[in-house]
């Protein structure tokens, strides 16, 4: 039975990883706030972006990308591992959503002068966020393993092909959003120490994501490791 | 001259700081074994 | 081919045949749809909004809520009668009975918005029969979008514990662009804005429903128990 030490070992490698990956985020912190120059016209609010982004980049590419494909994987090879690397990765998915409509009105309220405006990328973010929310939701009102598993691989496979409808949809609406400046043909129009800091910024928070990811596979594993040892253990005892 | 907006970055930057720590300090309890 | 679809029209007809016996879900739909159209009517401003402004808008809340109704309906049912256990000892095919089930919905909700259309014409007092044919088809594609994706959630909801409220969950984020576009659409129709207006709006529903409907066919047996 090697499922439970592996996953335990699993577990403190993961522990490890979210504990470097959060280390490289407080550098983020200390790097936007005191060592990068403040924008000349948006004033500190810009910096807001140090944060913002590479958190939508896990949160929306990332994230839900691995939710997509290993919900496709399953429902092809069945393997239970695939669904929980999935579930693992909707729900640190939703932490980081999180953050992006949080912080994402907060910068906006300084630029726009309102908390929410219909904005592209805000709006398809607040739908990718309802799909995570229906995934967990599906989650938890099916007991079944399999079942749950089998729901979860379907939703997770209409939810990513969904995400570029919404993108198409939001985009022929109105665009307010501030145009994406680091990744340009030619020269990105971002200065060097503010470059340096954001393409750090989407490196730790990639970092911070595969940390929890791990851990959070890992204890989902552990868990079900030990679940089918007490269904065997009381087979075996009848 | 750029607006005095600091106390929005300062909001944001503790917002998220503490969303990502809550939850990491919850999947660490959870995921802390028996 | 054929015989796929023989099959699926069978299904239909069973389905709507049990609602056509009871009329009572297709009945509490549309009293829900005329009240819909009543309230918005009342709770404007006539001299601050007019009505061909928020019309489109009201038509497409009003169809949204006849579509969720639908979806509903269908879900009750199956819940009720255990209905699918039956159909899958049959010989039908999982494509039959999926194609089957949403065709039986989408004549439910097309039937409520048939209904409720002309309402609408009367109580917003906007000229529709210049745009009829384009609008009928809008109206078509936008329904055809919700309730595919709608049918295969239904088959989900009606095993979890949440019912209803999973259903409606689960439905959601599939309804922004089906529902965004089509109100789009119609607000340029009854402008009378040219084709070359809407008619990015119209590739994307287009796309929309072709893209869900390939899938969700073919995702339909994995919400099936083996």
């Amino acid at each position: 039975m090697t499922a439970i030490p592996s996953a335990e070992r699993a577990l403190k490698r993961g522990g490890i990883l979210t504990a470097v990956g959060l280390l490289l985020v407080a550098g983020v912190y200390v790097r936007a706030l005191a060592f990068t120059p403040e924008e000349a016209t948006q004033g500190l609010a810009q910096k807001i972006f140090y944060i913002h982004a590479p958190s939508a980049w896990v949160a929306l590419y990332l994230a839900y990308g691995i939710v997509g494909i290993f919900s496709v994987l399953y429902l092809f090879l069945k393997d239970p591992r695939l669904d929980l690397l999935a579930a693992s990765s909707a729900e640190v998915g939703t932490v980081f959503t999180t953050v992006v409509l949080v912080t994402g009105p907060i910068w906006g309220k300084t630029i726009w002068g309102a908390w929410w405006t219909w904005d592209a990328r805000l709006t398809s973010t607040l739908f990718l966020y309802f799909i995570y929310l229906s995934y967990l939701v599906l989650r938890s009102a099916v007991d079944e393993p399999g079942r749950r598993a089998r729901y979860s691989a379907v939703l997770g496979i209409l939810g990513a092909l969904l995400v570029p409808f919404i993108h198409m949809t939001v985009y022929l609406f109105r665009t307010l959003h501030p145009m994406p400046v680091v990744l340009q043909p030619g020269r990105p129009r971002v200065p060097g120490p503010m470059l340096v800091t954001i393409l750090y910024a989407f490196f730790a928070f990639t970092v911070f994501y595969f940390g929890l990811l791990w851990r959070r596979y890992a204890w989902a594993r552990l868990r079900a490791a030990r679940a089918e040892r007490e269904a065997d253990g009381a087979d075996a005892s009848r | 001259m750029p607006p005095a907006n600091g106390g929005f970055m300062v909001a944001a930057y503790v917002a998220a700081a503490v969303i990502y720590l809550a939850y990491t300090g919850w999947l660490y309890w959870r995921s802390r074994g028996r | 081919m054929r015989s796929v679809l023989a099959e699926a029209w069978t299904i239909a007809a069973k389905d709507l045949l049990l609602e056509f016996r009871s009329r009572t879900a297709f009945l509490s739909a549309l009293v829900f749809t005329a009240l819909v159209l009543a309230i918005f009517n009342f709770a404007r401003d006539p001299t601050a909004v007019s009505a061909t402004d928020l019309a489109p808008s009201v038509l497409w809340i009003t169809f949204s809520f006849a579509g969720v109704l639908g979806l509903n309906r269908a879900f009750s049912l199956e819940k009720e009668n255990r209905a699918i256990d039956g159909l899958l000892l049959s010989p039908a095919s999982r494509t039959s009975l999926y194609l089957g089930k949403t065709l039986a919905n989408l004549v439910f909700v097309g039937a409520v918005e048939a209904i409720a259309l002309p309402l609408f014409a009367l109580f917003f007092n906007v000229p529709l029969l210049d745009v009829l044919g384009a609008l009928v088809l809008v109206i078509a594609l936008a329904t055809v979008g919700f309730v595919a994706v709608g049918t295969l959630m239904s088959s989900m909801a009606v095993n979890t514990r949440f019912g209803e409220m999973m259903l409606l969950v689960l439905v959601l984020p599939f309804l922004l662009t089906p529902v965004s576009t089509a109100a789009e659409i119609t607000a340029k129709l009854f402008a009378h804005r040219p084709f070359a207006e809407w008619a990015p709006w119209l590739k994307l529903l287009a796309a929309y429903d072709i893209t869900f409907v390939v899938l969700c066919t073919l995702v339909f047996e994995f919400t099936l128990e083996e």
